[in-house]
């Protein structure tokens, strides 16, 4: 996987290289933007009112 | 050949499930933290910049707990909007947090959440509040700390209100709507009176139970006059 990517990059090792850290720093920009937050939620720990219902801080009741 | 092919695309995918969930602790424990810390600091300038544009009606003649409801003009607060700051010194003397109307996810992320048809500050009935105890900067990270005495203070804009804890923080269960109740369940509370209640969750990491610490108004204040002595040391 890793290595068809690298394979396909244009360029010297150094270009590549560059390419392949930019790439990098793509997806956990879009991991820490997007995914995470929308992930996030879904586990238990932002559960901290007291409303009747288990799902995350629904906040519906009261 | 193919063999080769196999284990080193299932052992690349390994090492990025782990880098993966690696990232995600970093984004869990340390970048929510970063994140509200602004959220929080953007909601509080939004007040006071709010507090200074339109200074509200002279505040009422200074009032203890018993006297008269300050309530001229209680316009409805805007959802995911924030109408207060809490400080409660025994967290340290620098922990102010906004509070928001709500308690949705969305707003327990830029500050504590007020819920929604509970009192306002200093009226008659419970002001309850609920906010984040780990991740979205710890607001109530030191929620077992707090010992009956404690002061939890509240800034409106016109009024500082200054609750004392009655008890120490109670357990309970998430489906207990009765705790944030106009006279809380549990609290030892009788009879109708101007109370705050504060949620956050129990077990510091887990979703089990919930932890609850109720107050009672105990002195008001004009913002005119200054912070109260509990804010000063």
């Amino acid at each position: 996987m890793y290595g068809w990517i690298w394979r396909h990059l244009p360029g010297n090792a150094w270009v590549r290289g560059i390419i392949a850290l930019v790439l990098v720093l793509a997806v956990v920009y879009a991991l820490f933007q997007y995914v995470f937050p929308w992930a996030e939620p879904l586990l238990p720990f932002g559960d901290v009112t007291v409303d009747g219902a288990s799902a995350g801080g629904a906040g519906a009741g009261r | 050949m193919s063999v080769r092919l196999v284990v080193r695309t299932f052992s690349e995918l390994c090492i990025t499930v782990g880098a993966l969930i690696v990232l995600f602790v970093v984004y869990f424990l340390f970048w929510t933290g970063v994140k509200a810390a602004d959220a929080a600091e953007g909601e509080i300038d939004t007040l006071r910049s709010q507090w200074a544009r339109e200074p509200a009606a002279p505040a009422p003649p200074p009032a203890s707990a018993s006297a008269k409801p300050s309530a001229p003009s209680p316009s409805p607060y805007r959802d995911g909007k924030p109408f207060a700051t809490m400080h409660i010194p025994r967290f340290g003397s620098g922990w102010e947090w906004p509070v928001l109307e709500n308690t949705e996810v969305r707003t327990l992320q830029k500050g504590l959440g007020h819920y929604s048809g509970t009192a306002r500050p200093g009226d008659t009935g419970n002001f309850a509040v609920a906010g984040h105890r780990r991740t979205y900067g710890d607001p109530f990270k030191d929620f077992p700390k707090l010992r009956p005495g404690d002061a939890v203070v509240v800034n409106d804009g016109t009024t500082w209100f200054t609750y004392r804890i009655a008890k120490q923080p109670h357990r309970t269960v998430p489906t207990d709507t009765a705790v944030v109740d106009a006279v809380p369940r549990g609290s030892g509370f009788e009879g109708a009176g101007r109370y705050l209640t504060l949620t956050t969750c129990e077990p510091e990491w887990g979703s089990s139970h919930r932890l609850i610490a109720w107050a009672h108004l105990d002195a008001t204040r004009p913002v005119s006059e200054g912070k109260p002595p509990e804010l000063a040391g």
